[in-house]
């Protein structure tokens, strides 16, 4: 009987050897993990140690035992593979409970190995109570420690989304806590003008985030209990700390027998996740993947794509070539909740876009995620990021307090299928007030970018804004009410209610830059167009209005 | 003390702020009114409001995606 060996049982280990069975029912399938746990959630550890998910059984999707008997599955814990012997197609393991060295003929390899978090040398990161969390273990620990009570201040180090889930948790627990992040802004993988809008809402939340700044070192007590996070501006209390500065893939197994990795550091797989070794396969965050825009090697440890590329190795293993399953790419598509707010990002950023040499053009918008008289409606911003001379479609990211996940998921799909921002602004979405608007806020957001393309409209994005602020020879008008310029607006705006316009600028030079500000920018451009009519050669609109403007108001 | 209701449900902002700053020109110093906003920028809104104003904020609740403020002219 033939053998097909899988190391790794977490998401894509269990996905893969599943796969494998159904396909192959006359075969063992056996699966290698050093850990104890298996097949469990990794996303839901935050939710764990937030007490919205009870006891760490509902992790846990499937047993040992489970696998056994629904699929005749063998599942070895505490089995950790240290050899891999392509030439007699041997797995080398050693039992970590009894310490014996074992054999596993294979003649179909599967590595989900996955990835681990990566540890920083800073000074002090040995003190008791500071973890990473990856795994079931971990998550319990944590746990455990905060049910002590003796946690009052938690420093997590990383603001990416797990540190932000963490943060939000710990939080809901009462534990004052402080976000520490390299970058100027949380959520490094979005750009900054959207990421600080969740920035702002960590802080309403009581969050204390501190951005441009490295943790140094930790402070501990006599007991060797960490007591401070120390940055260069900061000596933060802190009980516990949570490292979480991102995960680095598990390769050294595949290197020491031989097996590529990539540009990204991952192991190199082609489209039907073969290693560059006959019969082994790579699967989940220990391979790479191909961003499918650019056509590069790219490296997005997801849950979502470890299940993809987990079935299309199983699929894979014995199949005829016609059969044959792939994944051409992946666009990093993610979602992540923080408190009241959701953030979801597809594709390229703004940044790594003209980084690929695209002619980018950006559009900031706020919309309602569906009709305003339907209660229950909220605001979601998004930014629509695609190319001036193809008008294809390269990137998105939605954040506010609204359905995001639906949104983005189109988007996700039009840049899979390679729309142009004019089919997206064409598409025939489904609509009725309680899911969504007339004109959904993609096919707005679409149209949108078409008119600035188009020259109908001059828009500056808030970062831009922003650094104007101190430029006296900007004006910022807000055209709004006097009623809600009086609630808030930009620092040093002056209030013109749109009709007012005409008569209040007449004497005003025609070369004078001016900015005009609204809540979302529609009035704004209607605004412009009067200016335009009236000569002002310097006129803009600030983009996503005061919704989007993600800096300090007053 | 005259107790005002307003409604100001499926209005977008401006409206409701709009229509607090008339209402509560009408009322007396002591007087409350009650405001129905379905439109959750108002949130935020509402606290700068009383703070600039110098109205009192009584209570804002939030129940079946309608938000309810409560102030005190003052
Ligand atoms: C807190 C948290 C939140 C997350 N949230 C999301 C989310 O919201 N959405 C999303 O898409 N993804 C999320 N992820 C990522 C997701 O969990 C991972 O992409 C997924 O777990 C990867 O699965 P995997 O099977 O490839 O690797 P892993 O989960 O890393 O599993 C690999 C397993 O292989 C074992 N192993 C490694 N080497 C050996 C060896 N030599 N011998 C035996 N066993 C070995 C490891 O011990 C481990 O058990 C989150 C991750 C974390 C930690």
């Amino acid at each position: 009987m033939k053998n097909i060996l899988v190391i790794g049982a977490v998401a894509a280990g269990t996905k893969a050897a599943s796969k494998a069975r159904r396909e192959n029912m006359d075969m063992n399938v056996t699966v290698l993990t050093r850990d104890e746990y298996i097949s469990y959630a990794g996303c839901g550890l935050p939710y764990y140690i937030g007490d919205v998910i009870k006891s760490k059984d509902e992790l846990l999707v499937k047993t040992p035992e489970a696998f056994k008997k629904e699929f005749d599955i063998d599942v070895l814990t505490h089995h950790e593979a240290i050899d891999i012997l392509p030439e007699a197609k041997k797995v080398v393991a050693k039992d970590l409970k009894t310490d014996k060295i074992k054999e596993f003929k294979y003649d179909k390899l599967i590595l989900a190995t996955g990835a681990s978090p990566f540890v920083p040398p800073i000074k002090g990161v040995e003190l008791n109570n500071i973890f990473t969390l990856r795994t079931v273990s971990e998550a319990i620990k944590i746990k455990q420690l905060i049910n002590t009570g003796k946690v009052k201040n938690a420093v997590v180090v990383g603001g990416g989304f797990i540190g932000l889930e963490v943060a939000e948790n710990l939080t809901e627990r009462g534990i004052k806590t402080a976000v520490v992040e390299l970058l100027d802004h949380v959520l490094p993988m979005y750009d900054k003008e959207m990421a600080l809008l969740v920035q702002n809402e960590l802080m309403e939340h009581g969050v204390d985030v501190i951005t441009g700044e490295a943790v140094e070192a930790f402070e501990g007590d006599s007991d060797g209990n960490v007591k401070y996070a120390v940055t260069p501006s900061k000596k933060i209390p802190a009980d516990m700390v949570i490292m979480s500065v991102g995960v680095r893939p598990n390769t050294e197994l595949a290197q020491k027998a031989g097996i590529e990795l990539g540009d990204t550091r991952a192991i190199k797989v082609n489209h039907n996740m073969e290693t560059n070794i006959e019969d082994i396969y790579a699967v989940g965050d220990c391979a790479e993947n191909i961003n499918l825009i650019t056509g590069k090697p790219a490296w997005f440890p997801m849950g979502s794509t470890s299940n993809k590329t987990g079935r299309i190795a199983a699929i894979n293993l014995f199949a005829e070539n016609a059969e044959r399953d792939e994944l051409r790419g992946v666009l990093g598509t993610n979602v992540v909740k923080v408190f009241n707010m959701n953030a979801a990002k597809t594709g390229l950023t703004e940044r790594e876009a003209v980084k690929e040499g695209f002619d980018v053009e950006t559009v900031i918008v706020p919309a309602d995620d569906r009709a305003h008289y339907y209660p229950g409606y909220k605001k979601i911003v998004t930014k629509l990021i695609a190319d001036r001379k193809s008008h294809k479609v390269l990137g998105a990211q939605i954040v506010g307090e609204g359905v995001v996940d639906k949104p983005i998921d189109i988007i996700a799909a039009a840049i899979t299928f390679g729309a142009r921002v004019d089919d997206l602004a064409k598409l025939d979405l489904a609509y009725a007030p309680p899911f969504s608007s007339a004109m959904s806020s993609t096919i707005t957001t679409a149209n949108v970018w078409l008119n600035k393309v188009a020259d109908k409209v001059k828009g500056i994005s808030p970062i831009e804004a922003h650094e104007k602020l101190s430029d006296k020879n900007v004006m910022f008008i807000d055209i709004r009410a006097e009623e809600e310029y009086m609630v808030k607006t930009i620092p040093g705006a002056v209030n013109i209610p749109k009709g007012r316009l005409k008569k209040e600028l007449k004497d005003t030079p025609k070369d004078r830059e001016i900015i005009l500000i609204c809540n979302v920018g529609k009035n704004a451009y209607l605004a412009y167009l009067t200016l335009k009519h009236m000569g002002f050669e310097k006129a803009a609109i600030l983009e996503g209005g005061i919704n989007a403007y993600p800096y300090e108001l007053q | 003390m005259p107790e005002k209701h307003i409604n100001c449900r499926g209005m977008q902002c401006p409206g409701p702020i709009v229509t607090l700053f008339k209402e509560i020109k009408t009322l007396e110093p002591g007087d409350i009114i009650t405001i129905e906003v379905t439109d959750f920028g108002f949130k935020k809104d509402i606290n700068a409001w009383c703070k600039k104003t110098g109205n009192e904020l009584l209570s804002l609740e939030e129940k079946d995606n309608v938000i309810t403020a409560k102030i005190k002219k003052t």
